[in-house]
């Protein structure tokens, strides 16, 4: 280990080398077999293990980070131009303001020689939870017209739900410019700061492009998720009488068109659900009233047009999708 | 070590990445280097000649340049799914530096590990997973083979 000795120039040493820092500091280093550090490296880790890895740093405080480059850097990966005010604006939560504040007044900092000028993001959450909202029941009612009102808006829910956001706005580098009182970022913050961020972008580039962004980094978290898992549906035969009867078409019955293993631990059994003698969907289950809830289930994601086997969104339209009827143009 | 020993993932991207839009996945890239060492000698010619060309082509990268005493000159590249991968450019010349940049900023972040299949998919059945009962007739008693029609 290297530690900084007053060396006595008078005494020979050998074995030792001296390696000056500056005038006054000398370190030296020995370069035989280091009795000393098995026991060190094994107390060290001894040590770890009691208490544990240290607690994670923000980037920030690591060596590094240049805030205004990286913000800069965040709208042009995104190829959206931000205004820059507004988009350090929609990180700094209010937590982090109450925090420094408190910081600065435990310091002894005059308040009025070293005033906080930073806008809270409240305001942006505001408008850009409003925006996603609309935006993205919009955008489900152009992509299913047959979906209810209720499957909308569990479709929107879980968009806009805290996992998901934090999921996406976590590999989009948004925690690392995050500016809030704690480390890790709760999801809650940093929820409100992606909300911030649409509000920001909805403020600088206008709704269309704001539209755009949420199609590309939320809308696209649809693939491969099924309807049923994002809205849960108790009594799927009852929704399924009442879609048919709105429809006009018979009332389903079930019938048993398979059966496999009836005597056995795994039994397997196919029910149709037919309306007017004509086959609405198939499916199987273990016992007979699971296959039929399963049938009502596969049924109305038939209705619904939400079947694995749909013909996939649109993503590279440069635009929303249109109600049909309105001339659609393309933008540059 | 056999495939079973080394860890493996399924190909996948980060966030859905081409779906939407294209995101380049490397977010900052820090390039630590000597300035009087001898294995810096490549580092430091990137950096007069080719690191201002590389920021100016990847706007969506941040680029720190910090000189330091070190031995071993080192790229850090972080990607946007919390990645940081390090390479050690010790004596390299400056067309491999730049080489080896561009084959990091092409990179998603994730693990260069064993990828299990080459392919996925989200949908992988377009007119139904066939299971043993498709292009069956009806038939609730037991299973048999079936009987070929007369013709």
């Amino acid at each position: 280990m290297a530690s900084g000795y007053i060396v006595n120039r008078g005494v020979l040493t050998f074995g030792i080398h001296y390696q000056h820092v500056c005038r006054n500091v000398l370190l030296t280093q020995t370069r035989e077999k280091k009795r000393w550090m098995k026991a060190y490296t094994l107390l060290m880790e001894r040590k770890l293990k009691i208490e544990g890895p240290p607690p994670p740093k923000p980037r920030a405080q690591k060596p590094n980070w240049d805030y205004h480059a990286e913000v800069q850097a965040f709208s042009s990966r995104l190829k959206e131009s931000f205004s820059p005010e507004l988009l350090k604006t929609a990180f700094v939560n209010p937590c982090y303001i109450q925090s420094e504040q408190e910081r600065r007044q435990a310091l002894g900092v005059d308040s009025e020689m070293a005033a906080l000028v930073l806008g809270d993001n409240i305001q942006l959450h505001r408008q850009g939870l409003e925006f996603t909202k609309s935006f993205l029941s919009d955008w489900c009612r152009a992509s299913f017209p047959s979906l209810p009102s209720m499957g909308v808006v569990a479709i929107v829910a879980h968009l806009t739900s805290h996992p998901v956001v934090c999921h996406v706005a976590r590999n989009l580098a948004i925690e690392d410019l995050t500016m809030s009182a704690q480390f890790p970022v709760p999801d809650e913050i940093l929820h409100s700061t992606f909300l911030a961020v649409i509000g920001a972008l909805q403020e600088s580039s206008g709704a269309e492009r704001a539209g755009l962004f949420l199609r590309d980094f939320l809308v696209t978290q649809l693939v491969g998720k099924d309807l049923f898992e994002m809205w849960s549906v108790v009594n799927p035969m009852g929704l399924l009488v009442e879609e048919l009867s709105k429809r006009n078409m018979a009332l389903p019955e079930p019938r048993l068109t398979r059966s496999a293993g009836a005597s056995t631990v795994l039994p397997l059994y196919f029910v149709g659900l037919y309306s007017d003698k004509k086959l609405l969907a198939e499916a199987p289950g273990e016992t007979i009233l699971a296959a039929e809830e399963e049938a009502a289930r596969v049924a109305l994601r038939k209705l619904y047009g939400y079947t694995e086997n749909r013909r996939p969104c649109d993503f590279s339209a440069a635009e929303q999708p249109r109600a049909p009827g309105l001339q659609s143009f393309s933008s540059s | 070590m056999t495939s079973r020993g080394t860890p493996s993932r399924f190909l996948q991207s980060v966030l859905q990445n081409g779906v939407g839009r294209y995101v380049c996945q490397l977010k900052r890239i820090s390039l630590i280097f000597s300035k009087n060492g001898q294995s810096s000698l490549g580092a430091r010619e990137f950096i007069e000649e080719g690191v201002v060309d590389f920021a100016q082509n990847n706007p969506g990268t941040v680029v720190y340049v910090s000189p330091q005493s070190c031995r071993i000159p080192k790229i850090v590249a972080e990607y946007l799914n919390g990645n940081v991968k390090e390479e050690a450019i010790t004596s390299k010349t400056s067309q491999q530096i730049v080489e080896l940049i561009t084959k990091l900023t092409n990179q998603s972040g994730l693990d260069i590990i064993r990828i299990r299949k080459p392919v996925h998919t989200d949908s992988p059945s377009i007119q139904g997973q066939w299971h043993p009962f498709t292009n069956r007739p009806l038939s609730i008693g037991p299973i048999g083979p079936q009987k070929q029609q007369a013709n």
